[in-house]
């Protein structure tokens, strides 16, 4: 991998990084789709390309169960199989295990879980979590971590962090072992919980591993804690890691969560919100999401945003139509999963634009403002920038709301 | 008077080749070959394609648009729309390269549904019932402007058997309704409004499973008009001189064959399953020569010339009879498209050809027309959709591969830029990338993703499409309708008209399904509840 840092935010901690990978260049800060069986949902890897997509995600855990590793071998990757020639991005399967799984164990050796097809006790190892990645071949790959929900408390969270970091020697030497360093890049994930000393110690131990890892993620988020923590723990994690490795925020997908992250330092993000939420009707703009199975839509012969460069919007897709096909045509959500993509990566190409430009905090002010206008802005969101010398209420009579301060399109009332 | 024409190198049955040439204002031109492809919609889209796979299928040329599902907004939503072309606008076709008709009713709609009326036909939406008038039914049309409408006509969908007096009623009733819909534009005394503007009308063949009712309906339309209706038409002299072709909508006339056959044997002639909306691939299968006779009787009285058209056909065979013996012009690809909903992606082509054949021998000895995806026997399988074509990327004439998008797949000629620092190789003309495979579908159709569903859609009305030109070289050789005759007897040998495959890829479809339902759907929604709108819904 080459990480090259091309501009940083004067204020903030934000940064603009060129990342060459196997598979291409992919700019950051950005947002990576998930397409966690080989498929973004209803699209074709040659869609998602020309949507200017440069980096997307799989999932270990399901690939691994299908097609399987003897398929992805025999189609000599992830990328032949899907037809993805971009850079490609797998976790480790065990966060999965946690989620998907009520059977799942820990113990040192690996995750003893239950498969969801045969019934029978299945290992996964460190080891056999890199050889899996091998398989699959993606660009990135991530070490497998002994993952607790964010909401764990006591000895059990340091016993994670602690394993995550013995895992983490487990997955260097295996991807040594395999001579796959110069085609796959391991990232470490940060693990700790919300307790900042264990954060810290964390980051020490890896941060001692550098030599044998690409790259960073931040994880044990995303699990429902107070975002006011949330942020902390970020901020905490993007400020000790190395500058010259890139920092990877799991689980993150809301627009305002994703400037927050690139604001304390954050290079890339993952979620499955932006493709999910398309499925259930929801277009995602700068003035915030717009919920089209509303009536509100039914005659709105206007698109989605009329700025938006997507195949839909540019297409003249109106709302109307879209009310009248979102949740019973497919096709519905092919054309939101389309803009919703797009959306996300236009607000991390903006962001981009403007570190580059040096108005990232103006860029901050202006979402902000367009995005959350009169219904007040997330408390945290105000905090975590003023942490980084962004204040979003400078010459601002705005109202502030405590809570996650998520904007959602409710209900048909005006 | 009408912007588009149909002309035919020959009228005789089994060798009817024709051009049906639309030429727009604009000044542009559509060419659609027959026999050829009508491509089937569903709420105006065609089923799991996004608006760039719909303009990317060249395959797609004609699209039906039944209208009754706007019904539940009144007015209806695509009234709305402005500009020259409201229809395309509105669902999003290329008036330069789409040629779109409109229809009150979904033809492959079977359901039982309230009685028509003196004035109205009772259409059916997500809501409910709606009664459509004649009116009605004009001013949508004047507003859409789509390229083609169908007619309203009394068809009765309530349970048979119609009674002589029914049968009457409906052939008034159709005949009235067409003189409504071809009555010049009451606006046209405004300026600027010509004939040219008129929409060109294709009439449902009325008469039901009664031979002497179509002979009828017929001869209606070729009759002399008179006194009033003389007058409102000026200048046509017959119906059938405002009429670009006629149609038949195979589901209703199999409504009242079947019950027909019940009066005459005292037996069911077709299993009443087959009509389920969850099973329409194949309603009508092996009853092709009942259907002949009235087909026969309908375009007897009437000039060779107009266009003819045949919805809800169930498989190729029964598509090459239609040609042979009555010489049918266009088919709808709904069966085609039905069949990617259930994992098929089809393999056959028309004239058989030297390449070996690799779709599954059926225990009585006839290949499938395809391959159900779902079955194990892909996982492993990296070799590209059919067989009988090559794919794009390692064909040395692209006219021998299957040009739809999961064969032929084509790199991005155009990327979206998010930043000014984004850099993206400059693409000079289109790379065509190695095909999608058996094990890459069969993959997604068991983690039930959809876009199994959308490769296969674009794949299987290119296949189909690919059929209908092999069927016009046939015709259009010098000895051609000895030749078609031949090669369809050949095809019938090879090819098992019994969809066998069609048959076991809904079973397993089936158990795809029901697994899902346990497992993933209901986490999803679970999902749902606790982290997005409060708008729960099905996923698909």
């Amino acid at each position: 991998m080459e990480f090259e840092i091309l501009a940083k935010c004067p204020t903030t901690k934000a940064r603009v990084a060129r990342m060459k990978l196997p598979h291409g260049e992919t700019m950051l800060p950005t947002f990576m789709p998930v397409a966690t069986q080989a498929a973004i949902k209803g699209l074709t890897a040659q869609q998602v390309e020309s949507l200017g997509i440069t980096l997307m995600l799989n999932n270990t855990y399901h690939l691994n169960l299908r097609p399987g590793i003897k398929v992805l071998d025999e189609a000599g990757g992830a990328h032949k199989f899907q037809g993805w020639t971009k850079n490609l991005l797998t976790d480790s399967g065990g966060f999965q295990l946690v989620s998907l799984s009520k059977f799942t164990t820990i113990t040192e050796e690996g995750a003893l879980f239950e498969s969801p097809f045969t019934g029978e006790p299945t290992m996964l190892t460190p080891e056999e979590s890199i050889s899996i990645q091998h398989s699959i071949g993606a660009d990135i790959i991530m070490q497998l971590d002994d993952v607790v929900s964010s909401l764990t408390v006591g000895p059990r969270v340091e016993e994670a962090m602690e394993r995550s970091v013995r895992w983490l020697d487990r997955c260097i030497a295996q991807h040594k072992r395999a001579g796959k360093e110069g085609t796959q890049n391991l990232f470490a994930i940060v693990q700790g919980g919300l307790d900042p000393a264990l954060r810290d110690r964390c980051l020490g131990e890896m941060i001692k591993r550098k030599d044998g890892v690409a790259g960073y993620a931040i994880g044990g988020l995303s699990g429902g804690e107070e975002k006011d923590v949330f942020w902390r723990v970020i901020k905490q994690c993007a400020d000790k890691l190395p500058e010259e490795r890139p920092r990877y925020s799991m689980g993150i997908g809301f627009a305002e969560d994703l400037l927050v992250c690139v604001a304390l330092g954050v290079d890339m993000a993952d979620c499955v919100f932006p493709t999910r939420t398309a499925r259930f009707g929801v277009a995602l703009t700068f003035n915030g999401p717009l919920n089209l199975k509303l009536q509100k839509h039914n005659k709105d012969m206007g698109p989605i945003d009329e700025n938006c460069p997507c195949p839909t919007c540019t297409s003249g897709t109106s709302r109307a139509m879209l009310h009248h096909i979102v949740t019973l045509e497919t096709a519905a959500a092919h054309a939101l999963t389309q803009h919703n993509i797009v959306f996300q990566a236009q607000l991390m190409g903006r962001a981009r634009d403007a570190i580059m430009a040096g108005t990232f905090p103006d860029y901050l002010r202006t979402f902000f403002k367009t995005y959350f206008g009169g219904d007040g802005y997330p408390e945290w969101c105000v905090n975590a920038l003023r942490s980084v010398g962004v204040d979003l209420l400078e010459n601002m009579d705005a109202k502030v709301v405590p809570g996650d301060g998520a904007k959602w399109e409710y209900s048909d009332a005006p | 008077m009408h912007s588009i024409s149909f002309n035919l190198a020959s009228t005789s049955p089994g060798t009817r080749v024709g051009t049906l040439t639309l030429v727009r204002p604009e000044g542009q031109t559509i060419t659609i070959h027959t026999p050829g492809l009508i491509t089937s919609t569903s709420r105006g889209v065609v089923p799991h394609l996004s608006r760039d796979h719909c303009q990317s299928t060249e395959a797609i040329r004609w699209a039906n648009i039944p209208f009754e599902t706007f019904l539940e907004q009144s007015p209806p939503i695509p009234t709305y729309q402005t500009g020259p072309h409201p229809l395309h606008k509105f669902l999003g076709y290329e008036p330069s390269r789409n040629l779109l008709s409109m229809s009150i009713r979904d033809p492959h709609d079977g359901r039982e549904m309230p009685p028509n009326g003196q004035n109205h036909i009772s259409a059916y939406c997500v809501r409910g019932v709606r009664k459509v008038t004649s009116s009605d039914w004009r001013s949508h049309v004047e507003k859409c402007k789509p390229d083609i409408v169908f007619a309203m006509s009394d068809i009765p969908f309530t349970p048979p058997p119609y009674s002589q007096k029914r049968i009457t009623k409906s052939l008034e009733r159709s005949a009235a309704w067409l003189v409504d819909m071809l009555r010049p534009s009451d606006s046209g005394t405004h300026e600027g409004e010509d004939l040219a503007s008129q929409p060109n009308v294709m009439v449902h063949m009325a008469g039901g499973a009664s031979i002497a009712a179509r002979k009828a309906f017929a001869e209606t339309l070729d009759e002399a008009l008179y006194a009033k209706e003389a007058e409102v038409l000026k200048p046509l002299k017959h119906l059938n001189d405002g009429i670009l072709g006629y149609v038949f909508d195979l589901i209703p006339l199999r409504l009242s064959l079947k019950t027909e056959n019940t009066i005459l044997d005292g037996a069911p002639a077709v299993e009443d399953d087959d009509l389920d909306q969850g099973n329409t691939t194949r309603p009508v299968r092996a009853l092709i020569a009942d259907f002949i006779p009235l087909l026969e009787a309908s375009l007897a009285p009437l000039p060779q010339s107009k266009l003819r058209s045949v919805n809800s056909t169930s498989c190729p065979h029964e598509v090459l009879q239609f040609i042979r013996d009555i010489g049918i012009d266009l088919f709808d690809a709904r069966w085609a498209q039905r069949a990617a909903d259930i994992g098929v992606a089809l393999d056959f082509k028309f004239p058989l050809g030297e390449e070996p054949l690799d779709t599954l021998q059926q225990a009585h000895g006839k290949r499938d027309i395809g391959h159900n995806l779902y079955d194990t026997r892909y996982a492993h399988d990296f070799s590209r959709l059919a067989s009988c074509f090559l794919d794009g990327a390692s064909a040395p004439d692209l006219a021998k591969a299957c040009a739809c998008a999961a064969c032929s797949p084509s790199a991005p000629t155009s990327h979206i830029s998010h930043s000014y620092i984004d850099s993206f190789a400059e693409v000079k003309g289109s790379t065509i990338l190695p095909p999608y495979s058996r094990a890459y579908l069969h993959h997604l159709l068991h983690t039930h993703e959809m876009s199994s569903h959308t490769l296969l859609v674009m794949h299987n009305i290119t296949v189909l499409d690919a059929f209908f030109a092999g069927i016009r070289s046939v015709l259009s050789q010098d000895n051609g309708k000895e030749r078609f005759v031949t090669e369809v007897a050949r095809f019938e040998k090879e090819y098992d008209e019994k969809l066998t495959v069609f048959d076991q890829a809904r079973v397993l479809w089936a158990e795809v399904e029901r697994a899902r339902g346990k497992g993933r759907l209901a986490r999803e929604k679970a999902k749902q509840n606790e982290t997005t709108l409060g708008t729960a819904v099905e996923l698909e």
